[in-house]
């Protein structure tokens, strides 16, 4: 049997961003998602739990906006959910997001394995999944693309850049695994209700011993726009010489 | 004094972390040191090409993953204070990155696409993408040191003089926990789309396998490499997952990208943003790809390809 935790983010949905006159982030029609790794964390989560027997616990850290997240991840097949939740808790920065799940999962929970996702989709900055495990002092496996427990050790691929590394480590452990781990089930509207019976804990700021300082300040943030040409041309034989030439003019040919 | 560091896994990597890291030490009169992981015989190349000090890691046995490193600098940092330590964005160096910095109780900026030094401040002012890349976040960290990963080749390598500095070896790494069970190294005769000049990208305009001839003819006729989005290897398993193109896969910067049936997600196109030449083919007019292309031809790949395939044919066989 294995305890096993799994910790999602519920984001602000990329697709919807749009940018403003003076190219600023125009976030107020955005829509939130469940991060998009953080699908894949879960989903792999139930898939040991099915093989090796054992609870899934999804952990997340936010303000009562991620109150639809916890449904998400819960109708996609955890048993419970714990929710770190207080107004403070959004804008986080990595480190700070990584102490808040540490002290819960520390004090609150047996765990065996901690899967996440390999970074989220908005921040994308890779971070609260090593430095969770460091800040429990647990073996960190970071980058997994198969996982498998025997004998109470962790058995992972890792895709790197110059190959693929095989590794094992001893449970406890941490993992944060890439897309391509797993195909996310979508949940359908039996799960979905059924989420909504299940338990799910609340901690607020006044339950931990305080949240750690950020290190990080962000000075700006504004929308990456390319300048690019974005001229376009018909799909006869005659646009497409126009299109060749401009690739001779450009030098990129040959 | 105040010091930049440098850590990266390999030489070609360290040499580029070597130019910004002078830059960057020159700037706030800081001593630059480089990490040297196991052979010390690269030590004075590293001195050459900007290191005032060469810190040898020794070489790990076989089994051991490069986190066995990580107590060694973390000592070291603590010792020494640095003021900013930089290492290599590859997927060994992020995650080295993320735990010696909750180590050492810092910030860490991952992926920074730019460096400067804030002159009022002397901060480090770190840009990095967000949002899948919709979005540019500049952040300074208040904490010392002021920690950054960056995305291999976003600097030139440094250039070598003959210059003078320190070589110390650092003590042995304990055990870590992880350990390597097999190593399966990467078939090095594929080519890889990272150093490709000429990339063309498959999204799923393409409707079937067997179409991709017509990519791989295209892709002969401009001496390119074949890469493609997401869906493409993950779901449909067409290409392998390693010619996946975007934020999560493969980040590239060939002198020509065309993108052939790819609608142009965000995740997409961060993935190819520094490329020279974006070009994109599709027959939705509106698809956002074209926003962010040079050149674009709209209309049916398949009625376009062939053309552009004899065209082009033509002018390289000239």
């Amino acid at each position: 049997m294995l305890n096993i935790v799994t910790c999602f983010k519920w984001v602000i949905d990329e697709a919807y961003i749009k940018v403003g006159a003076s190219r600023e982030l125009d976030l107020e029609w955005a829509d939130y998602k469940l991060s998009d790794y953080d699908r894949n964390a879960i989903e792999e989560a139930m898939r040991i739990a099915d093989i090796e027997g054992g609870t899934v616990t999804a952990v997340t850290v936010g303000s009562s906006d991620a109150t639809k997240g916890i449904k998400d991840a819960l109708s996609r097949g955890p048993e419970k959910a714990i929710f770190i939740n207080d107004p403070a808790f959004t804008d986080l920065e990595p480190s700070q997001t990584a102490s808040l799940l540490a002290e819960v999962i520390a004090s609150r929970l047996q765990y065996d394995l901690i899967i996440c996702g390999e970074g989220s989709s908005d921040l994308y900055a890779q971070q609260v999944g090593p430095r969770l495990a460091e800040l429990l002092d647990i073996p960190c496996i970071a980058f997994v693309s198969k996982l498998d427990i025997k004998e109470r050790q962790v058995i992972a691929e890792r895709k790197m850049e110059d190959g693929i590394e095989v590794v094992t480590a001893p449970l406890p452990a941490l993992v944060t695994v890439l897309p391509d781990i797993n195909s996310p089930r979508i949940p359908g509207l039996k799960d979905t209700l059924g989420a909504a019976k299940k338990s799910v804990i609340s901690i607020g700021k006044e339950e931990l011993t305080g949240m750690a300082k950020p290190h990080l300040e962000t000075t700006a943030i504004e929308a990456a726009t390319m300048e690019r040409h974005c001229i376009k041309f018909n799909p006869d034989a005659e646009g497409i010489k126009q299109f060749v030439d401009a690739l001779l003019k450009e030098g990129v040919m040959g | 004094m105040a010091g930049v560091w440098v850590l990266a896994e390999n030489r070609d990597l360290t040499i580029e972390l070597l130019n910004i890291g002078r830059d960057l030490a020159d700037k706030v009169s800081a001593r630059l040191t480089a990490f040297l992981p196991g052979d010390r015989d690269r030590g004075q190349e590293y001195i050459d090409c900007g290191a005032d000090e060469v810190l040898v890691l020794p070489a790990l046995n076989p089994e051991q993953t490069v986190d066995a490193y990580i107590p060694v600098i973390v000592d070291e940092g603590r010792r020494e204070q640095p003021d900013i330590f930089l290492l290599s964005g590859t997927l060994r160096g992020r995650e080295l990155a993320a735990r010696i910095a909750a180590r050492l109780d810092t910030g860490l900026c991952s992926q920074c696409t730019a460096l400067n030094i804030d002159e009022k401040t002397g901060l480090l002012v770190m840009e990095r993408l967000i949002f899948g890349g919709a979005g540019i976040q500049k952040v300074v960290c208040q904490t010392r040191p002021q920690m950054a990963t960056i995305a291999p080749r976003t600097f030139e390598p440094a250039r070598r003089q003959n210059r003078e500095g320190k070589i110390r070896e650092l003590p042995a790494s304990p055990e870590s926990a992880v350990k390597i069970l097999e190593r399966k190294p990467k078939d090095r005769a594929a080519g890889s789309i990272t150093e490709a000049k000429v990339i063309i990208c498959v999204g799923r305009g393409i409707e079937k396998q067997e179409d991709l001839a017509l990519v791989n003819k295209l892709a002969a006729a401009t001496g390119g490499e074949i890469g493609c989005t997401r869906p493409i290897a993950e779901e449909l398993h067409w290409m392998p997952e390693d010619t996946c193109i975007g934020l999560s896969g493969k980040q590239v910067k060939p002198e020509l990208y065309i993108g052939v049936g790819i609608s142009g997600q965000i995740q997409h196109i961060t993935g190819i943003r520094d490329a020279k030449v974006i070009c994109a083919v599709n027959n939705d007019d509106q698809a956002p790809i074209f926003d962010a292309a040079d050149y674009g031809i709209v209309g049916n790949l398949y009625e376009v390809l062939p053309e552009l395939t004899r065209q082009l044919e033509k002018i390289t066989n000239k």
